[in-house]
């Protein structure tokens, strides 16, 4: 590569450069703490996915340039260019088949956020034309849907008729609708592709007598595993632009992850402004809505031992450990935690793009072993998650594994528990 | 004193402290300077009040519970090398004055009791998780993920202690000795009493000096940094 290049690369990386990044640059102590605290590095036993030394290949970069020392004395810190072809091969695999669940940030001592460092690895990555190609696609994909949302506006209208008709059959209300673009409503709500994130959604807004408008865009935002920050605001944006068009009170994303932590954690700072509105995750909604009386579930009214996942995005990463496990505890009759669980669960293997990714479909697949002996411990014949890319890669493992388990959604296991004369 | 004492165990001293004192200022402006980022990194759960995340960040900082949960050798002697370092650290003070209120509390002879069983205990304690901070990173993942920096610290260390060790077991001079040599460096007029200028073990002394010169002159520059940035990191986490 060219001179000109490395300096543009060099430019990525200075504007990435914060206070936060700084420390876990200058920190790490190389301990190796983070060794078994990464399932892919406990599975593979392979030194690229050690969360310290995906860490290390930036900070390799960031010696040469920044360090007082290393500038003078790169070989001290093995320290690269930021455009070495072997540096950039290695940095590739090791950051997209980072999953993002930050287990490895909770048992390091110094809290050395992994996934925050791969983040500017992927800026890099993208800057030097070696970003992921497939989620590349994806996130243009969505964004060219994104211009010519009227195009495909049509095609929703016509499906969620169909859904609407299966709506007032469930609830038994002939008035039961399923609405979009409806301005002033208390509640934009976001799903994903499917209507398995809409329908359940719909439901539980029916009964508790909300006032609710279904989002035109879906949650998942690639841009953000694809690691392109200007690219995941502007996915994002949309649904924030709509939210504010129709001036709502509140965006409830569904049961997915990444889409919660871009909307409550990461857009106001991209954007560089304050939203106007509530974000609510799913989970959370649910369990107020039941806490309030809004919604009725038959109390143990699912037999089967059933064991919960918890989300890294949703748990570790946002904080809801007990509002699912109420909602659990109410509607089990037999429910069986996994260990280790809540903030030390291990991830599914899935996140951070990986299950949309064909690319490391085999070693996400090798390297949920440790979700699936822990499923397998408790003897439970079902799981709930709610968090789309957990439950596809769930599904995979099972059918892998053969184990023949049932895999719900939390906005599922709540609607069949609920009593309605669509489940009589 | 001789040239080779003068160089390393006076000037070099002042130099130290003052790339020590000046590097690591400047290592903290350079964190200070660099815009926060508004994404709040924390995880969960965290504290809810201000108290209880000061407390945590305490408790992160200090004992690091998680990696204990996790690692569970390498957390222990991490625990033992830095309590079996700070107090060889705090007791090094001796050498500039007595601690009076000890003294009132033990008697002279007891602190000297104290201080040759305190001290020749953590020294050889001490070696253990050094040891072990060396040999780890000649087996794999460590040796793939050590740079030349790992191996540069652990061993200035390891001489450090080694010659400190020397002095405590087999040198003839003693605390008085020490306490004329770092009050004349105090006073900027540094030499080695007749003791030390007469003994054997003086060039030990002298290198023992020259390596924790080497160790704090560097320290600013160095992953060592952690010992100062732990506190803002685990912020970060509480965040």
């Amino acid at each position: 590569m060219d001179n000109e290049n490395r300096e543009a690369l060099k430019k990525v990386l200075k504007a990435k450069v914060n206070r936060q990044l700084l420390y876990y640059l200058d920190l790490c102590a190389r301990c190796s703490i983070c060794k078994d605290a990464c399932h892919q590095y406990n599975v593979t036993k392979d030194v690229l996915y050690l969360p310290a030394y995906r860490a290390e290949l930036i900070r390799r970069i960031y010696k040469k340039y920044y360090s007082p020392i290393g500038r003078i004395f790169p070989k001290f810190y093995e320290g690269k260019d930021i455009d070495d072809e072997k540096l950039l091969d290695e940095l590739y695999t090791a950051t997209y088949a980072c999953t993002g669940c930050r287990r490895c940030m909770y048992f390091c001592p110094f809290s050395i956020d992994t996934t925050w460092i791969l983040g500017v690895a992927k800026e890099i990555l993208n800057a030097a034309g070696r970003g992921c190609s497939i989620l590349e696609e994806l996130t243009n994909a969505s964004i060219e849907k994104g211009k010519s949302i009227d195009l495909y506006k049509d095609i929703m209208i016509e499906v969620l008729k169909d859904t609407e008709k299966e709506l007032q059959e469930k609830t038994g209300d002939k008035n039961a609708s399923l609405p979009i673009e409806k301005e002033g409503a208390d509640i934009l709500y976001v799903a994903l592709a499917g209507i398995h994130t809409i329908m359940p959604a719909a439901i539980i807004f029916h009964e508790a007598k909300k006032d609710w408008t279904l989002s035109l865009f879906e949650a998942a935002n690639y841009g953000y595993f694809l690691g392109d920050s200007s690219k995941a605001k502007e996915i994002a944006a949309r649904i924030v632009n709509e939210a504010k068009e129709l001036k709502v009170k509140e965006v409830i994303i569904t049961e997915c992850g990444h889409a919660y932590r871009v909307m409550n954690f990461l857009y106001e700072a991209w954007a560089k402004e304050k939203l106007p509105f509530k974000v609510t995750g799913i989970v959370e909604a649910i369990s107020s809505y039941i806490d309030n009386g809004e919604i009725k579930v038959n109390e143990g009214s699912f037999k089967e031992p059933i064991t919960y996942h918890d989300p890294c995005q949703v748990g570790r990463n946002a904080g809801f450990f007990d509002e699912p496990r109420k909602i659990m505890n109410i509607v089990a009759a037999d429910f069986r935690e996994m260990t280790p669980n809540r903030e030390k669960n291990w991830c599914c293997g899935g996140g951070g793009g990986l299950v949309a990714n064909p690319e490391f479909e085999d070693f996400r697949l090798k390297t949920g072993k440790l979700k699936i002996d822990q499923i397998k411990e408790t003897g439970a014949h079902a799981i709930v998650s709610p968090c789309e890319n957990c439950r596809l890669q769930l599904d995979n493992l099972n059918q892998k594994h053969g184990l023949k388990l049932e895999i719900k959604s939390l906005m599922d296991f709540v609607v069949d528990a609920m009593p309605l004369p669509g489940n009589l | 004193m001789d040239t080779f004492s003068f160089i390393v165990a006076g000037i070099m001293v002042y130099i130290a402290v003052a790339v020590f004192i000046g590097g690591v200022i400047y290592q903290i402006t350079v964190w200070f300077r660099a815009p926060k980022s508004s994404v709040r990194l924390g995880l969960f759960p965290r504290p809810n009040t201000k108290t209880g995340r000061f407390f945590k960040v305490l408790k992160d900082s200090f004992i690091f519970p998680q990696s204990y949960s996790v690692d569970k050798a390498t957390w222990i002697f991490a625990i033992v090398f830095h309590g079996a370092l700070l107090v060889i650290l705090l007791a090094h003070f001796r050498l500039v004055r007595e601690f009076t209120p000890l003294v009132k509390l033990i008697g002279l002879e007891g602190m000297d009791t104290l201080s040759a069983l305190g001290g020749k205990t953590l020294g050889i304690i001490i070696i253990f998780p050094v040891l072990f901070y060396l040999f780890r990173r000649f087996i794999t993942p460590h040796k793939d993920l050590s740079v030349p920096e790992d191996y540069f610290l652990v061993i200035i260390l390891i001489s450090i202690i080694a010659f400190g060790d020397h002095l405590r077991f087999f040198a003839d001079f003693h605390v008085a000795d020490y306490r004329e040599y770092v009050q004349s460096l105090l006073v900027f007029k540094p030499y080695y009493p007749e003791a030390i200028a007469n003994s054997s073990a003086r060039i030990v002394l002298s290198l023992h000096v020259m390596f924790v010169n080497i160790l704090i002159i560097y320290f600013p520059f160095s992953k060592l940094m952690h010992i100062v940035g732990t506190f803002a990191a685990n912020k970060v986490r509480s965040d």
